[in-house]
């Protein structure tokens, strides 16, 4: 298996935010990831980009497992992800932030890198074309030398998305991004989507668009407290009672 | 003299330097929950504290030689004004990023350092007690007056300011204000002079810890300096912005400095002091009545 | 346009060298040279700390010890040992560094006021280190006569001739300094900086980076500590402590923080300011403060921001309205 989340528990203190969730994950496809506020969806991305160690269970990438290790080191196995709240580097321009997200590729050494400015360049040279090729799939370039975070909000959303694209990741983890975007926007985020996966990158996504989800998901899970109710495809998924349930237990809560 | 007696003795000096400590950590504290900055200051406030009640005391205003508990109270009072008036120059400063803070609170202490060197010399002075010199002798305990009195008057301060806060109403609308700005404002707490209001506290106490210790220690403008740094190191210790981990920080710094330097070496009483604080900043980051922080991602 | 600009700015370069490289030739007095001297190694502690600080956001309070680090290793090997300055200058830098990476480690654990307060701590503990080992250290009494450097046999013995080598050294710090900012390393250091968590999971080695942060300001202050020594011929423990670090943090605001030229600029304006303002003693002190409070509450970027802004104004006037229009336009594209 690909990606494969296998009894995975989370638990801080005594609150169990994710319960015993198992998830398989398929090459290529695009992987949805569903539930009511507070159901452990942004608790599983945390685990699988490395910031938590689960209490229980494992996550195992292409037959390796990965839970447990630092977070840079799962980025460098093929991780990498968006925040719902957007985490741009603030003093930074939007092609420097995509530049960071390279740096675990580079060749030059670091002794190198102080005492041999001519490799530099010529590494440099080659991250900022590759850099500028995600910003123009992204449709982004013109703002290269801009601050990132003084960018509109759709705009910050499709850097981010770079930004992620250029750990050249093998999963992008995507969190609620078409949080915020207004319908225009959103239907261009679901053609960004399709460009991404064209690339290859397996993209597993957390969303409340449940319009979007539907669209574009080939496989979606639901969590509700934690525990996974619910997996398939999207037309099995909107008919399940559970489902409908716990969508329905939310709206009365409001 | 026995090795018990020698230890009970030790421990008795180190609950009394660590009054001191806990007082000036109680400054630390106050700020930091009211207005969420570190004030590096303190060490001076604790400092200029000091000066504003001995100078009467030691009849260096108009030649007056004011009582000893007068002093105490000229000092107080002068303290919490200086209080008042550090809430008003600290309010931009809530808004910025932790290091200007840091900087700008460290401005402060380079301009009281030297304001009050300017005024009064570097040359310090000794401060003679009200009480007895003579130490009292209680089961072949030899202890200070003056330490009995730092100690004494330290518990009734600590006791003193938990009841405020925790058993009046003004106490309860500032630690309201402490925990949440938002919501306190709502409730039509005016959260400025809650916050003036704390800084006020912490100044007197600081103020009444100098005071206090001024006949035990020497009294120059450099005194708050060392004070000021253990105070802090008391105050993560306990738990930043905890008042009884205040105290306990306090404390547990002045018995345990007092241990080091009666039993190990006085040379690297302060050495050790710092590494005890590292380790258990180390071990347990929250400090040690701190509660445990999940930390957001 | 470009183009004139950086003929300009060559010339101005060119200018400024010659201006260092003749200075010991039309000083007034060995004094100003000596000024000019001590100006160059406080250079290079403020360099370092602000790579360190400005750049990587790691408070490095114990700088001060580890100048001292610096300093020590160098007297000791050269009074105990004879070792000359060249092979000093190294081993200074890798001891002080070796230790700042030491003192960095609880930012694993610990981070902003927690960090600042361990580094002090622990600064403090080198400081007491170097008081409390008489017998190796010397004391509160410190190392005497530490032999100048000599060059094949030509002694680098007066403070013209230091100048030159605090001078190189200085240069070669500036463009280290700006090799490291200005690439991958100063990337990630700003990444941790900005956000810590999002560097994580952009590949950053957070812990790794932290830690260079911190050795890397301790390699500058090494570099200033071996050179002292060796130009001081005298050294004690008094001043390698927590107060260097804070006139240190206070060049360092005064210039502009996570800037390169603003260490320069606040660094030989304090101490040049320190030269002039002599005469009002301890007022200067409490200038110092107000400075301080005034730059953190009105110009967060210190002196180089100020130009900045300044030079962003010009360039606004000068490129015209058509530009801004231009701009406007842009900006209306955005969906």
């Amino acid at each position: 298996m690909f990606l494969e989340i296998d009894q995975l528990t989370m638990q801080f203190g005594g609150l169990v935010a994710v319960n015993n969730v198992s998830i398989s994950i398929k090459k290529g496809e695009i992987h949805g990831l569903i539930g009511p506020n507070g159901s452990g969806k942004t608790t599983i991305f945390n685990v699988l980009s490395g910031y938590y160690k689960p209490t229980g269970g494992k996550v195992s990438f292409e037959g390796r497992t990965i839970s447990g290790l630092p977070a840079h080191q799962i980025t460098a196995a093929g991780f990498a992800r968006t925040f719902q709240n957007m985490r741009l580097f603030k003093t930074m321009t939007v092609l420097e932030n995509l530049l960071v997200a390279m740096g675990h590729h580079a060749k030059v050494g670091l002794l190198q890198e102080i005492l041999n400015p001519v490799a530099v360049h010529r590494e440099e040279e080659k991250f900022v074309e590759k850099a500028m090729d995600l910003l123009d799939l992204l449709e982004v370039a013109d703002f290269a030398n801009e601050l990132a975070t003084s960018l509109p909000y759709g705009n910050q959303r499709r850097v981010e998305m770079a930004r992620a694209l250029a750990t050249d990741p093998k999963v992008i983890l995507l969190d609620e991004p078409a949080a915020g975007l207004n319908e225009v926007e959103t239907e261009d985020l679901r053609k960004t989507l399709m460009k991404i996966r064209d690339l290859g990158v397996t993209i597993f996504l957390v969303e409340h668009d449940m319009k979007l989800v539907m669209e574009i998901c080939e496989e979606i899970s639901v969590l509700d407290y934690g525990k996974k109710i619910a997996e398939g495809t999207g037309a099995v998924i909107s008919k399940d009672p559970v489902v409908i349930e716990a969508y329905l237990g939310q709206e009365e809560d409001k | 003299m026995d090795i018990t007696s020698i230890f009970i003795q030790t421990i008795i000096g180190g609950i009394g330097i660590g009054s001191l400590y806990a007082l000036v950590a109680l400054g630390y504290s106050m700020t930091f929950r009211s207005m969420g900055l570190v004030n590096f200051a303190q060490g001076s406030i604790y400092m200029v504290g000091t000066y504003f009640g001995i100078i009467w005391y030691r009849g260096m205003v108009l030649g007056l030689h004011v009582p000893y508990a007068a002093a105490f109270f000229i000092g107080l009072l002068c303290n919490a004004l200086l209080g008042i008036l550090l809430e008003r120059i600290f309010r931009p400063l809530a808004k910025l990023d932790l290091m200007l803070m840091l900087l700008a609170t460290i401005g402060l202490s380079f301009i009281l350092d030297n304001l009050f060197t300017i005024i009064f010399g570097a040359e310090g002075f000794a401060v003679d007690s009200p009480l007895p010199s003579t130490p009292w002798i209680i089961y072949g305990i030899r202890v200070l007056p003056q330490m009995a009195l730092l100690i004494g008057v330290s518990a009734l301060l600590m006791i003193g300011n938990h009841l405020f806060l925790s058993k009046t109403k003004l106490g309860m609308a500032m630690r309201a204000s402490a925990v949440d700005f938002e919501i306190a404002r709502t409730m039509g707490i005016a959260t400025n002079r809650m916050n003036a209001l704390a800084l006020s506290i912490g100044c007197m106490m600081s103020a009444a810890a100098g005071i206090l210790a001024a006949p035990i220690v020497y009294v120059a403008p450099s005194m708050g300096a060392a004070v000021g740094l253990k105070g802090f190191a008391a105050a993560v210790l306990g738990g930043l912005g905890s008042i009884p981990g205040a105290i306990a920080g306090g404390l547990a710094f002045g018995v345990f400095e007092a241990i080091s330097a009666g039993f190990i070496s006085s040379q690297w009483t302060k050495a050790i002091a710092f590494i005890v604080m590292v380790v258990v900043l180390m071990v347990k980051p929250s400090g040690i009545v701190g509660e445990i922080t999940i930390e957001k991602v | 346009m470009k183009k004139k600009s950086s003929i300009l700015k060559w010339i101005l370069i060119g200018a400024v060298a010659c201006l260092l490289l003749a200075f010991p030739a039309f000083a007034k007095s060995s004094y100003q040279v000596h000024i000019v001297n001590n100006i160059g190694i406080w250079l290079l502690l403020s360099l370092g700390l602000n790579i360190a600080m400005g750049y990587g956001g790691q408070f490095n309070l114990a700088l001060g010890a580890l100048w001292g680090v610096g300093a020590y290793t160098a007297a000791l090997l050269q009074t105990r040992l004879g070792v000359p300055f060249w092979i000093n200058l190294p081993l200074g830098i890798i001891a002080a560094a070796t230790m700042a990476a030491l003192v960095g480690l609880p930012s694993f654990k610990v981070r902003s006021h927690y960090l600042a307060i361990v580094t002090i701590g622990l600064g403090e503990v080198i400081n007491l280190f170097l008081v409390n080992q008489d017998e190796l250290t010397g004391g509160a009494l410190g190392i005497n006569r530490i032999k100048p450097p000599s060059l094949f046999g030509f002694p680098i013995d007066t403070n013209e001739r230091f100048y030159y080598l605090i001078l190189i050294m200085v240069i070669l710090g500036y463009l280290i300094g700006r090799q490291i900012v200005g690439h991958r390393i100063g990337r990630a250091f700003r990444a941790l900086r900005d956000d810590f968590q999002a560097a994580r999971a952009m590949g950053v080695n957070t812990g790794f980076y932290q830690i260079l942060a911190f050795a890397i300001s301790g390699a500058y202050a090494g570099a200033a500590g071996v050179l002292f020594a060796h130009w001081n011929s005298y050294i004690s423990p008094d001043i390698f402590e927590f107060k260097s670090a804070l006139i240190v943090l206070t060049m360092i605001m005064i210039g502009g923080m996570g800037s390169l030229p603003g260490s320069v600029v606040g660094t030989v304006l304090l101490l040049v300011l320190n030269e002039y303002l002599r005469v009002f003693e301890r007022w200067q002190l409490v200038g110092y403060g107000v400075a301080i409070i005034v730059v953190v509450l009105f110009l967060p970027g210190g002196v180089v921001e100020l130009v900045r802004r300044f030079g962003s104004l010009r360039q606004r006037w000068s490129a015209g309205l058509t530009k801004e229009k231009s701009n406007v336009e842009e900006e209306r594209n955005v969906p």
